[in-house]
């Protein structure tokens, strides 16, 4: 899958040579079945997650939105083999997550990136390179999300937008299966959100890795979707699954349309739904 | 670590010690030559005025030489005061290296078990509110009058901060970029070389900066304690003969010592540090 569309790039970045067996086309990126997960606080038991299902195909961008504390960090978190969770199963790639974790499929980018500060943006993004043993072109990376004159500068030195962009590059530089976005625009302002957003959009069209991307933004969601799937707050359950049936390359223009609006309104609607009236706030 | 060295405004050095005053901004565009002198010329006011009031109001020799008589004390055998002071250097930075190697090996150990940190805790605590001054006898029964008490003596007082900076410091790594590392199934040695030992370097600085005064106080008062030879011995003979512009020497070489050796580990820190955030754009 990966390899017949890498023929889209100027500079083929996905040459790392992964250990693991050839995935038939059909094996889902993602699968997710009956995830539960509970955990002891101070303040008695959590339910994070109950009865969550969902699944991605290989190559399919589906995201989840649901309210602050809907579980969507921990569902991201038990897909990347960050957190054992307390009930059900979760297949990525066709294995367990750890398994993903060994053959070095997943690309992991989080709301603060955690990037190191010691390195520059460069040496960031060569650290997956050196985890794993793949090579890449750092440099073509680098110019793909738009960072290349930055090369030698530190994160501290960057903008938060920037960071973002050397986050995505470092995620990507090993030639991950699966990408983890967790709310990756989070906390970028406006403008910087709308660049990174079509720019991951159009990296991902050349590319078409599976992502499953958390967020709270619906029209983002929406926009860069093929699906969306909505999480009810707590304790958190998928409580809808919206096809995005927009044309693609998607662009910009497309917020516009009738169809992008409708599509919108319905996941907002989905998200009304499943939220309690106390709740309905947020 | 130190892969790039940005260069720093000079006035930088001579002012970071006052962080809360803020006297570059307040001296707007005053001469920065003025900025680097005002310390030395609060140093020579004080050693004048000292120097008048003791020449002024015939204060006796042995209560309070005046600097020049404390200068001419230093100049009549300077050999003997770089003897002492190389003597006391050697045991105050040999016990400091043992410590810093000790500590440091024994904090990897006890970041990494949350069962030795445990188990370990409590003996290092005992060191660290142990009187160190009062096992120096059993040292000198132990070991004799050579060098090694004093060396070691420097090693106890020495080891308890850098121990607890290396555990906090190996631990306060960013949790996002850990993820990053443990969705790429990076070993634990992988994630040490790369995440845990860098990000634990402001606080072995930290711990290097309150040790390094700590042993030359331990190496002195072992001198005091023994009368072996040193910069404890040739104030102790100094107190026996009366010779208070002898004391006052001793008392001045032992503060240049303290704060060449700071000023060391200061430019030492700033240039392997200079991508932390108490370093950075200033």
């Amino acid at each position: 899958m990966v390899a017949a569309r890498a023929s889209h790039w100027k500079a083929p970045l996905l040459v790392a040579t992964l250990p693991l067996p050839p995935a038939a086309v059909g094996t889902p990126a993602v699968e997710v079945l009956d995830l539960s997960h509970r955990y002891a606080s101070a303040a008695g038991e959590v339910v994070a997650l109950e009865h969550a299902s969902l699944r991605v195909a290989a190559g399919e961008f589906v995201s989840i939105v649901g309210p602050s504390g809907c579980g969507k960090t921990t569902l991201l978190r038990a897909v990347a083999g960050l957190l054992a969770p307390s009930g059900g199963e979760v297949r990525v790639l066709g294995g367990a997550p750890r398994d993903a974790q060994r053959a070095h499929a997943l690309g992991l980018v989080t709301q603060d990136p955690g990037l190191l500060p010691w390195r520059s943006v460069e040496a960031n993004v060569r650290l997956p390179l050196e985890i794993t043993g793949a090579t890449a072109d750092v440099s073509a990376l680098l110019e793909r999300v738009g960072i290349a004159r930055f090369a030698r500068y530190r994160p501290g030195q960057l903008s938060g937008g920037m960071r973002q962009r050397v986050a995505l590059a470092r995620a990507l530089a090993h030639g991950p299966r699966l990408l983890l976005m967790d709310e990756p625009f989070g906390a970028l302002d406006e403008l910087s959100r709308e660049d990174l957003r079509l720019e991951l959009l159009a990296l991902w069209e050349r590319e078409r890795i599976a992502v499953l991307f958390v967020t709270h933004a619906i029209h983002e969601a929406v926009l860069l979707s093929d699906r969306v799937v909505v999480m009810s707050g707590s304790p958190g359950r998928v409580a809808a699954d919206i096809a995005i049936d927009l044309p693609r390359p998607r662009t910009d223009d497309l917020i516009s349309t009738p169809r992008f609006v409708a599509l919108d309104a319905e996941v907002r609607a989905a998200l009304r739904g499943s939220a309690p009236a106390t709740r309905g706030a947020r | 670590m130190a892969r790039a060295t940005t260069d720093r405004p000079a006035s930088r050095a001579d002012v970071s010690d006052l962080p809360n005053l803020d006297v570059r901004r307040a001296s707007g565009s005053r001469d920065p030559l003025l900025l680097t002198l005002l310390p030395a010329i609060v140093v020579v006011a004080i050693i004048g005025g000292w120097e008048a009031w003791v020449r002024i109001a015939q204060v006796k020799r042995y209560l309070l030489p005046a600097p020049s008589e404390v200068a001419r004390a230093l100049a009549a055998e300077p050999l003997r005061y770089l003897d002492a002071a190389a003597t006391s250097l050697g045991a105050a930075l040999g016990g400091l290296l043992i410590a810093t190697l000790g500590a440091f090996a024994l904090g990897v150990v006890m970041a990494h078990s949350r069962a030795l940190e445990r188990a370990l805790y409590p003996p290092a605590l005992l060191l660290k509110v142990m009187p160190i001054v009062a096992v120096y006898p059993l040292f000198l029964i132990w070991f004799g009058f050579g060098i090694w008490p004093r060396v070691l003596i420097a090693a106890l007082i020495t080891f308890f901060p850098v121990l607890v900076n290396t555990v906090i410091g190996l631990r306060s790594i960013d949790p996002q970029a850990h993820d990053f590392l443990r969705a790429l199934h990076a070993s634990r040695s992988q994630i040490f070389w790369r995440l845990r030992l860098p990000s634990s370097l402001p606080y072995l600085f930290a711990a290097l900066r309150i040790s390094v005064p700590l042993s030359l106080i331990g190496a002195v008062v072992a001198e005091f304690l023994s009368g072996a030879s040193g910069m404890g011995q040739l104030i102790l003979v100094a107190n026996g003969d009366f010779d208070t512009p002898a004391l006052f020497g001793a008392v001045i070489v032992l503060a240049t010592m303290g704060v060449s050796l700071t000023v060391g580990i200061s430019y030492l820190e700033r240039r392997v540090l200079d991508w932390h955030d108490s370093y950075r754009g200033v």
